[in-house]
């Protein structure tokens, strides 16, 4: 007798419940088509434009971020080491190398969820191409660390995944799709005294 | 049996359905996407300099070197001109309409002598300045908006604590106003 409107129920119910669920989680997946990724560094270079996919555009209008313009620059972010492991802020990485081409760069951490990582003021907690000790070769190794390192030390909070932003402004690279050849630095794990 | 395999694939289909439907129109009722949050600061036609806590509608510097500026804008009354000027080692400023996409984007690289001097004018009001050049727009770079409505991001570089003060009255002192001949 219930036949009926217990299909109709499953029907429906499948509907909504994979609908949502699935959307929720491609939005919280990605930020759209059109990543450009240089190892474990990836930017969405159109993100901001008409011309972008409509998974950007539904992921930009939900996270109500003001973006990077075209002439401004781009912003990179990592979620995963250069080995492909996921950033936990139990283990010490060392983020070593050269940025590509940019007036300015700025290096930052960020929870999982893209928010602010609130550390204590007094930690360094943020780098820029002005306040990062160089070797020799004007090449930089940033130890991201929850524990004080010597020389350069980004201070992270023990929050689990955490995500590393690498902002580069004004550069030649928002504008090309050349960046594919250019070399970020890499984000090396030393170890995990945690673990 | 094979009912309630049709059931399931018919959800499915509707999951499908639906996802593209959700996709497609979030953007227009989120309530939380950057224009609703720049409107929801209540400043029209003045800039106004976010803190580096999320303010009332959760908008905040989010890069620890950059303060930013937001300014909402309407070209249907008249043109708007943005002015800013200052010594700071870096700004940017973009124009989005108000479904954030971009319309335009500067730095002071390139910029006319290192100062903001931009008006955003539908394309029948870029005409009437073209046709008869006001004096005081001699240097203004002139764009057209397509859209009625949008919200100008304006950001400046403070690399270290000591350029906080020139980068605050930078952003402070810059002005986002309808322009009258």
């Amino acid at each position: 007798m219930f036949r009926i409107p217990l299909l109709v129920a499953l029907a429906l119910s499948i509907a909504f419940g994979v609908g949502i669920v699935s959307t929720v989680s491609a939005l919280k997946a990605t930020v759209g088509f059109g990543a450009i990724s240089l190892g474990p560094w990836v930017a969405f270079p159109d993100a901001q434009t008409e011309n972008t996919d409509p998974y950007a555009k539904a992921h930009r209008a939900r996270a109500g971020k003001l973006l990077y313009g075209g002439a401004e620059g781009l912003q990179f972010t990592a979620a995963v080491d250069t080995a492909g492991e996921r950033l936990s802020s139990g283990c010490s990485y060392d983020v070593v190398g050269l940025t590509p081409p940019a007036r300015f760069w700025t290096l930052y951490a960020t929870t999982a969820n893209d928010q602010p990582m609130r550390a204590p003021a007094e930690l360094p907690t943020a780098f820029n191409a002005w306040t990062v000790q160089r070797q020799a070769d004007s090449a930089f190794i940033i130890h991201v660390s929850a524990d004080a390192q010597p020389d350069n030390w980004l201070a992270i909070r023990r929050i689990g995944a955490f995500k590393l932003v690498l902002t580069l402004l004004d550069t030649p690279t928002a504008g090309s799709s050349g960046v594919i050849d250019l070399a970020m630095p890499k984000i090396v794990k030393t170890g995990c005294p945690d673990a | 049996m094979r009912s309630i395999l049709f059931a399931i694939i018919i959800g499915l289909v509707g999951a499908a359905l639906l996802h593209i439907v959700i996709i497609l129109t979030l953007p227009q009722f989120t309530g939380k996407d950057a224009y609703s949050r720049v409107l929801g600061l209540y400043e029209m036609d003045s800039f106004f300099s976010l803190t580096n806590e999320p303010g009332p509608t959760g908008l905040s510097n989010d890069d620890p070197f950059l303060r930013v500026a937001v300014c909402s804008f309407a070209v249907t009354g008249g043109p708007t001109r943005f002015v800013a000027k200052g010594s700071v080692p870096f700004w940017s400023v973009s124009i989005y309409d108000a479904n954030s996409n971009e319309v335009f984007s500067m730095n002071d690289k390139t910029s006319v002598n290192g100062n903001l001097d931009l008006v955003m004018a539908t394309p029948i009001q870029l005409v009437d300045i073209r046709k008869t050049p006001p004096e005081s727009l001699a240097q203004s770079i002139l764009v057209e908006m397509p859209e009625e409505e949008g919200y100008a991001v304006l950001r400046a570089l403070a690399q270290t604590d000591s350029f906080e003060e020139p980068v605050r009255n930078f952003l402070s002192e810059a002005s986002c106003e309808p322009f009258r001949r």
